[in-house]
């Protein structure tokens, strides 16, 4: 029971993160391979303030997100002046900068030994100590985010991102600012994958480093676009299925060295399959077709 | 002590010009990030345990015998993947997405049959190294120098005199241009993947020889590939040489002064500048036009 608990615990977190990072590659077309530095910043922010200042979860969580957003802010200002590739590559770069931030200030951070000790979170007066307590309350977060996302999509502002992803120009020749778009944009992604952060924090409650490596960002983008970019569900479902793939390894009886790598080949496999056919994944809408190349 | 430094940023910038110099070549033709190359770099240096120490095959053959399985290891992914995928003209996105499940695949295959740990190829002791300006430099390093400002040069002359050199250059300017003029653009990114992924084996190898192999290697490699190609400017040569020289001297300087844990941070600082502020690197040519 337990462990069926912390599966959907994970999935909870990671359909957060997916939606969020939907809501920037998907909808907006900005492929990002910084979203698990949004993740770790929200992480840590909240880890710190825990453990240092003893402030209550919820002011955590909103410190979290005002900290990770603003970081949001500048990975999306690079956007404005490069595009597709070169702008993943910047992303890249983003996520590599800050994992060695979280990796080398151990003065703040406590570089690869990371910060244990997490204090259990007080929800509304409640104390959430148990596994069933975790899952309501990420259940919660999962569907605000949903929700967020819904109305964002739906909204005047949505068909902006989604104008922008088809064609940036002939957006900006209608008289949209693109720039304040696409920066709003990553602020709000980044902002909803603190929130994944926080949780997991206070969830696991240790913290290192390692939680938040390129790979695992490439590990969110590989469920947005294997679930399926530019849907609402998509991200959802591949959430669900990418978390639970590699626990039937577990079954199979492998020893978990051997597992590991098994996992990450099983991704990896996957991700060069979804792009050799199925490109727009399970439910998505949207391919990564640029309108030159998908003449 | 400066002078040490200074020669551990060339010995570094020779390591990876030789990686970026192959991912550039790729770029330049194909028109997408392979990142998969950083795992055909590791394969070169596992290519070369398996066939030295395993095999028990002398030293210098197996270390053509690697350089040619990454060459075809570069070449079958081009094949088996790339290619198909071109045909359904997926956009350099999709490449790139991609490229980096096919490195996922192959770093986990690799860590799955040799272990995460550190291997060595070399045997016996430590060198000790000759001195040369109050610094010390081994006999390896100098291997690696001498190699690598020698392919820099001959890929620069290659490029520019041979028909495969012309063909790129045609296919990466125009390849529309090119396949009215007769030059089957699959064929020459073919090449420029068979030459790039031979240089990435022949980096692993020396890479192997000099420190030694494990599976973070290729993440790192490809990291440094891609910084160097991007500042130094896409299909230059120079530009490459100049750029990974640039990388490698601020990096060791980095070293020197703040500690060796910020390499990474100083190389994608730097990188980031150069992105937004002169994306086309120091040496390569406009590359963005409007997109209507």
């Amino acid at each position: 029971m337990e462990y069926l608990l912390h599966i959907l615990i994970l999935i909870g977190i990671y359909v957060i993160l997916s939606v969020s990072l939907n809501l920037i590659a998907g909808y907006a077309g900005l492929l990002s391979i910084a979203h698990a530095a949004f993740y770790g910043v929200g992480a840590y922010v909240a880890a710190l303030m825990a453990l240092n200042l003893h402030s209550p979860f919820l002011v955590n969580v909103v410190c979290a997100v005002i900290f990770s957003g603003l970081l949001g802010a500048l990975v999306g200002i690079p956007s404005l002046r490069i595009r597709d590739d070169y702008f993943v590559i910047a992303t890249f770069a983003f996520q590599v900068i800050i994992f060695s931030v979280l990796n080398n200030w151990v003065s703040l951070t406590g570089g690869p030994m990371g910060l244990p000790g997490i204090p259990q979170p007080t929800f509304f007066g409640l104390k959430i100590s148990s596994h069933v307590g975790f899952l309501l309350t990420i259940g919660f977060f999962c569907a605000v985010t949903l929700l967020i996302t819904r109305r964002i999509v739906q909204s005047p502002f949505g068909r902006v991102l989604k104008a922008i992803r088809e064609d940036e120009v002939f957006t900006q020749a209608a008289g949209k600012n693109i720039a304040t778009y696409k920066v709003l944009v990553f602020v709000i992604g980044a902002g909803m994958a603190a929130v994944a952060g926080v949780m997991y924090a206070y969830y696991i409650s240790f913290i290192d480093p390692t939680s938040f490596t390129v790979m695992e960002s490439i590990f969110i983008i590989s469920i947005v676009i294997i679930g399926g970019a530019g849907s609402l569900w998509g991200p959802v479902a591949g959430a669900v299925v990418l978390v639970l793939l590699p626990e039937i390894l577990r079954f199979l009886g492998l020893p978990s060295s051997v597992a590991a790598n098994v996992r990450q080949i099983l991704y990896g496999g996957l991700l060069v399959a979804f792009m050799m056919w199925r490109p727009r994944g399970f439910l998505g809408k949207y391919a990564f077709q640029s309108g030159e190349a998908s003449e | 002590m400066i002078t040490q430094v200074l020669i551990n940023g060339v010995i570094a910038a020779s390591t990876w010009v030789l990686v970026a110099l192959g991912f550039s070549l790729i770029y330049y033709t194909s028109r997408f990030f392979h990142f998969a190359h950083g795992a055909v770099f590791m394969a070169g240096a596992y290519f070369t345990l398996i066939f030295n120490m395993f095999l028990g095959i002398w030293l210098l053959p197996s270390m053509l015998l690697s350089i040619a399985s990454s060459a075809l290891l570069g070449c079958l992914m081009y094949l088996f993947i790339y290619h198909p995928l071109e045909r359904r003209r997926a956009s350099p996105l999709i490449l790139m997405l991609s490229s980096l499940g096919i490195f996922i695949v192959v770093e986990n295959i690799i860590s799955l049959v040799f272990g995460n740990e550190i291997k060595i190829i070399r045997s016996g002791l430590v060198e000790e190294g000759f001195p040369l300006w109050g610094a010390r430099i081994t006999s390896v390093h100098i291997l690696i120098v001498c190699v690598s400002v020698f392919l820099v040069v001959a890929t620069g002359v290659l490029l520019r005199t041979t028909k495969v050199g012309k063909a790129m250059r045609a296919v990466a300017n125009n390849r529309e241009l090119a396949k009215v003029c007769g030059v089957e653009s699959y064929r020459v990114i073919l090449w420029s993947f068979i030459v790039g992924s031979a240089l990435a084996g022949l980096a692993g190898v020396l890479m192997a020889l000099d420190v030694h192999m494990s599976p973070a290697m290729g993440l790192n490699a490809i990291m440094m590939g891609v910084v160097v190609t991007i500042i130094g400017g896409i299909g230059s040569v120079p530009g490459v040489a100049l750029a990974a020289l640039l990388l490698g001297m601020a990096q060791h300087l980095g070293v020197w002064m703040i500690g060796s844990q910020w390499q990474d941070a100083i190389a994608f600082v730097i990188l980031l500048v150069f992105l937004v502020f002169k994306p086309e690197g120091f040496m390569g040519k406009k590359i963005r036009k409007a997109v209507v």
